[in-house]
């Protein structure tokens, strides 16, 4: 999940705080230090995400555009100016836009807003923004909510008591409300001083940005991983579930399945699955991801030489073109692959299925899934040239099963024509004629659409009489004998109208090698 | 998202009074073959449905839809109305399809025009419907079930889709009132029933019927929210129906931007999706964010069919996506999966996770002698397949497959090297037949006759002195001798079949024939060979499995550290120590090493075994009775390079090993 750092840099982040020692803070200050705090441990921890820093006063301007190079975020923090008044709504537009620009409206994003709840004033204020909300087009309309999942979190460099005793809480709860609830305001625990911004940001930091790790497991097979990005809570339905799920510290592979079975299936989210290495106390002591720093340098040098579990089943999964299927949570699996960033570049990635007992169809239900060895047969082949995927469903749909649609006039000229051509081809097209007959008789009758079976059946007279003289003989005798029952089933009466009724070939004394040949 | 929204019940109340008979004055040209002969015949006279037909044809067009798009918790019950209500199916799935509908559609037939329009009314249809819809569906009483006290927050809600002839708005207005009212009653009802749920909201779709004109429509098919066009286009258009959300990136992205008021109706009916050359294979994974269900507008047409059919033939197509720029990108793949056909929406935006560090780079990547192709053929020997059936276990209980499959993944992966250096028995071809088959639930007769045949044949093979794929990483010089190496392998073979004698009695048979059949050196020679030092991955090979046995056992040795602590009858407790087959690990495979005063910092981890506590004990006493060895006085970490002298002659010659084809 990308971040973008919204840093507000109007003239009120100047105002001083109460002394501490003999150096003398500003708010702006203080939110310098919060976010360097949050930006080493993200080049600690969290070194993957992607982060952007914006900052605004009336106007507004990204400093720093998506980056991991987070010595480049921490140099654009002492850089920054002082500009005029505070004017959220256009530096919220800016951020919807930085945003889609670079990830499009599908990935979700965290945006913390770093203010000292001075909301501006007058024209651009975010009191007008509110006030004016419910006035919006198409064309103003208020950048929240974003247009993208999104969590916005709002870091006060100001204390509950001050933003209270005027209204500048009540209108940032009404900004998370207004992006439906996704988001957070911070505030500083009692007087503004570093320490206490640094608890501040520490509760980000946890809600937001600690990494996830897991224990990757098959049988007695184990290795201990992050996950990237943190997988997010999911809720299935809000009305009967909703208690968002999380997924299991116990990543377990619960079986394999062919790529081309699982046929690039949906997915909620992906992730990469990177190998870890423990110390004793559970914390990480590298993640093998090389760093200009000589000490973990060599701590990854001595992990990367210990045969890893994520190695070996990320080697095997690339090779033999296969996925291993992951469990979750209870109903909630995932899948295991080899990406390939570029040629030499490949990695281990986790997507995540919709929870449920089904995420997809043509796997059937996940629990009925089991091991080969206790089916009759290898359902593969002995040669590994079968498969037992895709389940077929009970019902097939409508395009594979030769409905009938009349609703546009060519799609009843269509079967008309099939019946006649066919007729026209007596006795060597029997089979088809009738097939054809009755499927049109079955449509006539379900959509009462008897007038119909009249018509065809005067057609069919009319062919009778238009049959050359080469004609077989049986022609003419299986084109009365249609035309005949066609009139009795338009009739509607149930002893010749019965819908599960065909109309059967005539038997004659011809018809017996006939229809035989078909 | 919610399951049990409007959309989870329809009800399709359709009139089927005298005057539905009527003609809707719209005539269908039937006889156009005739037209290409020139025998001067007059083409038959065109027909025209009756509002019937073309009521029944709609709805039957949106249950087909309906079916294609939603086949499951959509469900439709479809009710005609005359001098009575006609109930043509039920909620259950089974009654969710075509065919049924039509069948009991056709049992009804066409409405007699000759019937008294005083008798019928719509009335009985839409009292029918707001009962039917009371009815519990089988997705609701799953729910309801499965929530236990949470049941309450199961929705009833639905949609009555009434096609008839209103006389007016008043007539209008009547029917509305009528619907209310019947469901204020039945809610009242329900409220007292188990089977019954009151209805919390109810939209009703009155679709007004009449002839008009000679060419103008008769009845419109109402839109469901959820349907939304796509379309397809090269040389001809396809015109698809899907969820709408397979376009929610599009609707999103600032192409449009409609934005968060898309439910208004504003949203954009039709996006034009371009057919791009499939050059798509059903081998890659393409990252796919939703895989919705598609349905042909016009399901019959040449077009459609055409492309229907490539598609459940196996085939992909990639479509794209024109942006506002000019520029295309692939955002979506037509595919079919076990003959239904889904819109795959595929992710074109930038990735998040673009440039990540290699696999090679992290934990473990240095790492060169994985067991690749070992473990391609265990995950291919653990690929899932479906059972359909359900199975039951012994005690009468319903086996879940998926639990089968971890449990055979917990079996196969007991002993399980991860590295070809760390193994010598699964480097052997000869081993094969019973690592094969060892790990089985159960063995049949013939697979322990294989294994003792494989048992003998090693022992065989042993007599011969044939060479051992015994790995030299990490050890100087040509490695061990040949005894000694078979030595390993047979420590090796022990520990996998350990690791699977619980598994049934005959393969307690098996380990049985392996410890009379494997090499037992005379006492002598023994005790010379512990203290040579010991292969470092020999220690790891055994430690995997001393793992899982260790939590096996951990009662066992448990009880018998409580013995040794308190007993002082050392010879007799070590010898019932060896004996049990539960025991971490046998003494006599115990190096030497491991007995002196510093035991390895891994020992320090776990429990104290009762083997290092009893050796330490003697070790103490020992070393009070001889002086100590130069060369362990000279040692770097109690090890002590024995041989010196050969060096110089031998250098860092490596041996074959069998390995090196491996890799």
């Amino acid at each position: 999940m990308p971040t973008v750092v919204v840093m507000d840099v109007s003239l009120s982040m100047t105002r001083p705080v109460s002394i501490e020692g003999s150096e003398e803070y500003q708010r702006k200050h203080l939110a310098a230090h919060g976010l360097t705090m949050l930006f080493e441990h993200m080049a600690t921890n969290y070194k993957l995400e992607f982060t952007a820093l914006v900052v605004f006063s009336s106007l507004w301007e990204l400093m720093v555009p998506f980056t991991r190079d987070y010595n480049t975020l921490q140099e654009a923090l002492s850089n920054m100016d002082d500009y005029d008044k505070t004017c959220l709504e256009s530096a919220l537009v800016g951020v919807c836009n930085i945003v889609q620009q670079e990830w499009g409206g599908a990935i979700p994003c965290q945006v913390v807003l770093v203010t000292d709840g001075c909301l501006g004033i007058g024209r651009g204020s975010l009191r007008h923004s509110l006030a004016t909300h419910s006035q919006r087009g198409e064309s103003n309309r208020f950048p929240l909510p974003f247009p993208f999942p999104s969590k916005l979190y709002i870091m006060c460099m100001a204390n509950l008591e001050e933003l209270q005793s005027t209204d500048s809480l009540d209108c940032l709860e009404r900004l998370i409300d207004l992006n439906n609830g996704e988001g957070q305001i911070f505030t500083i625990d009692g007087p503004l001083c570093l320490k206490n911004v640094q608890s501040m940001f520490g509760k980000l930091i946890d809600l937001a940005y600690t990494p996830f790790h897991a224990v990757l497991k098959c049988g007695h097979l184990t290795a201990d991983v992050q996950v990237f990005p943190r997988p997010e809570p999911f809720v299935v339905d809000e009305e009967i579930d909703p208690i968002p799920k999380v997924i299991n510290t116990d990543l377990e592979i619960v079986g394999f399945i062919d790529i081309a079975d699982i046929s690039s299936p949906p997915v909620l989210s992906r992730h990469l699955v990177l190998p870890i290495a423990l110390n004793k106390e559970g914390d990480e002591v590298g993640t093998g991801i090389t760093d200009d720093n000589e000490d973990e340098n060599s701590a990854n040098q001595i992990a990367g030489k210990i045969p890893n579990f994520c190695v070996l089943l990320h080697g095997s999964l690339k090779v033999e073109g296969m996925v291993a299927i992951v469990q979750l949570g209870p109903e909630w699996h995932g899948m295991l692959y080899s990406q390939a960033d570029s040629k030499k570049k490949s990695n281990l990635m986790m997507s995540l299925f919709e929870p449920g007992p089904e995420p997809l169809p043509w796997l059937g239900k996940m629990a009925q899934l089991g091991p080969i060895s206790d089916a009759k047969e290898n359902p593969y082949g002995e040669d590994d040239n079968k498969s037992p995927f895709p389940l077929q469903p009970k019902n097939k749909r409508s395009y594979a099963q030769n409905v009938t649609v009349w609703i546009k006039p060519s799609g009843l000229q269509t079967d008309v024509q099939k019946i006649l051509r066919n007729a026209r081809k007596l006795p060597e097209k029997t089979q088809t004629f009738y097939k054809e007959l009755n499927r049109l008789r079955k449509a006539a009758l379900a959509f009462g659409f008897l007038d119909l079976l009249k018509g065809v059946a005067d057609m069919l007279e009319r062919e009778c009489t238009l049959l050359p003289d080469t004609a077989h003989p049986d022609a003419a005798f299986q084109l009365t004998h249609a035309a005949q029952q066609l009139k009795l089933a338009s009739t509607g009466t149930s002893e010749y109208a019965g819908y599960e009724h065909n109309i059967t070939p005539l038997h004659t004394d011809f018809s017996g090698s006939s229809t035989e040949r078909m | 998202m919610k399951i049990f929204s409007e959309s989870h019940k329809t009800v399709f109340v359709v009139d089927h009074c005298p005057y539905m008979a009527e003609s809707c004055r719209q005539h269908v040209e039937f006889d156009m073959l005739v037209k290409n002969r020139t025998q001067g015949i007059i083409p038959l006279a065109p027909i025209s449905k009756s509002l019937w037909t073309c009521s029944v044809e709609s709805s039957m067009e949106y249950c087909r839809i309906m079916y294609d798009i939603f086949p499951f918790k959509k469900l439709v019950n479809f009710i005609v109305s005359d001098s009575g209500a006609h109930v043509l199916n039920s909620w259950t799935q089974e009654d969710q399809n075509l065919q049924e509908l039509m069948a009991a559609l056709a049992a009804v037939g066409p409405p007699n025009p000759r019937a008294d329009p005083e008798c019928c009314s719509i009335l009985h249809g839409l009292v029918a419907a707001v009962e039917t819809l009371c009815k519990i569906t089988e997705y609701q009483h799953e729910a309801r079930t499965l929530l236990m006290e949470n049941a309450e927050r199961v929705g009833n809600r639905g949609r009555i889709i009434c096609i008839t002839n209103a006389k007016s708005d008043s007539h209008v207005r009547m029917l509305e009132d009528c619907v209310q009212e019947t469901i204020h009653e039945h809610n009242k009802l329900a409220a007292n029933s188990d089977h019954l749920m009151q209805i919390q909201k109810c939209e009703l779709v009155l679709i007004h019927t009449y002839a008009v004109g000679e060419d103008s429509l008769v009845s419109d098919r109402p839109k469901k929210e959820e349907e939304q066009h796509a379309n397809t286009s090269a040389n001809y258009d396809v015109e698809l129906l899907h969820h709408k959300d397979a376009h929610v990136d599009f609707l999103k992205s600032g192409d449009t931007h409609i934005g968060g008021s898309s439910r208004e109706g504003s949203f954009k009916e039709t996006i034009t999706l371009k057919w791009c050359t499939p050059r798509t294979n059903n081998i890659e994974l393409h990252y796919c964010t939703g895989a919705y269900r598609i349905s042909p507008v016009d399901v019959n047409s040449r077009p459609s069919s055409c492309l229907t059919n490539f598609l459940l033939n196996g085939r992909s197509v990639l479509l794209e996506q024109p942006r506002k720029s000019g520029s295309k990108v692939i955002s979506h793949m037509l595919s079919s999966h076990g003959g239904e056909i889904f819109l795959h929406v595929l992710s074109s935006s930038r990735s998040i996770l673009e440039d990540p560090p290699s696999i090679s780079e992290g934990c473990g990547g240095r790492v060169t002698d994985y067991r690749i192709t070992d473990f391609g053929e265990f995950m291919r020997e653990n690929r899932l397949t479906p059972f359909l059936d359900p199975r039951y276990k012994i005690d009468g209980s319903l086996e879940i497959p998926l639990e089968r499959a971890k449990d055979q993944l917990e079996k196969h992966t007991r002993y399980w090297p991860m590295i070809i250096s760390q193994t010598t028995i699964f480097n052997m071809q000869a081993v094969v037949p019973l690592a094969s088959v060892i790990v089985k639930e159960s063995l049949t007769e013939e697979d322990v006759l294989n294994c003792q045949k494989t048992i003998y044949n090693l022992v065989d093979m042993e007599r011969k002195n044939d060479p051992l794929p015994i790995s030299t990483v990490g050890t100087r010089g040509k490695g061990p001798k040949r005894d000694e190496q078979y030595r390993i392998m047979w420590n090796e073979l022990e520990t996998l079949v350990r690791a699977h004698i619980n598994n049934s009695e005959k393969h307690q048979r098996v380990l049985e024939c392996l410890m009379a059949c494997r090499s037992k050196p005379p006492e002598e020679e023994e005790r010379k060979k512990r203290g040579r030092k010991r292969e470092d991955k020999e220690d790891k090979s055994e430690k995997a499995v001393k793992d899982y046995e260790q939590e096996k056992s951990w009662q066992d040795s448990e009880r018998l550290k409580g013995i040794l602590e308190r007993g002082k009858e050392e010879l007799a407790e070590a010898e019932i120590i060896k004996d049990s087959p539960d025991s971490p690990e046998p003494p006599n495979k115990k190096p030497l090493v491991e007995m002196d005063e510093t035991p390895p910092i891994e020992k320090s981890k776990g429990p104290v075994s009762l083997l290092s506590l009893w050796s330490n004990r003697i070790n103490t006493a020992n070393s009070r009775k001889h002086q100590e060895f130069a060369g362990r006085l000279n040692s770097v970490n109690n090890r002590a390079e024995l041989y010196q002298h050969l060096k110089e002659e031998n250098g860092m010659e490596t041996t074959e090993n069998g390995k090196a084809s491996r890799q």
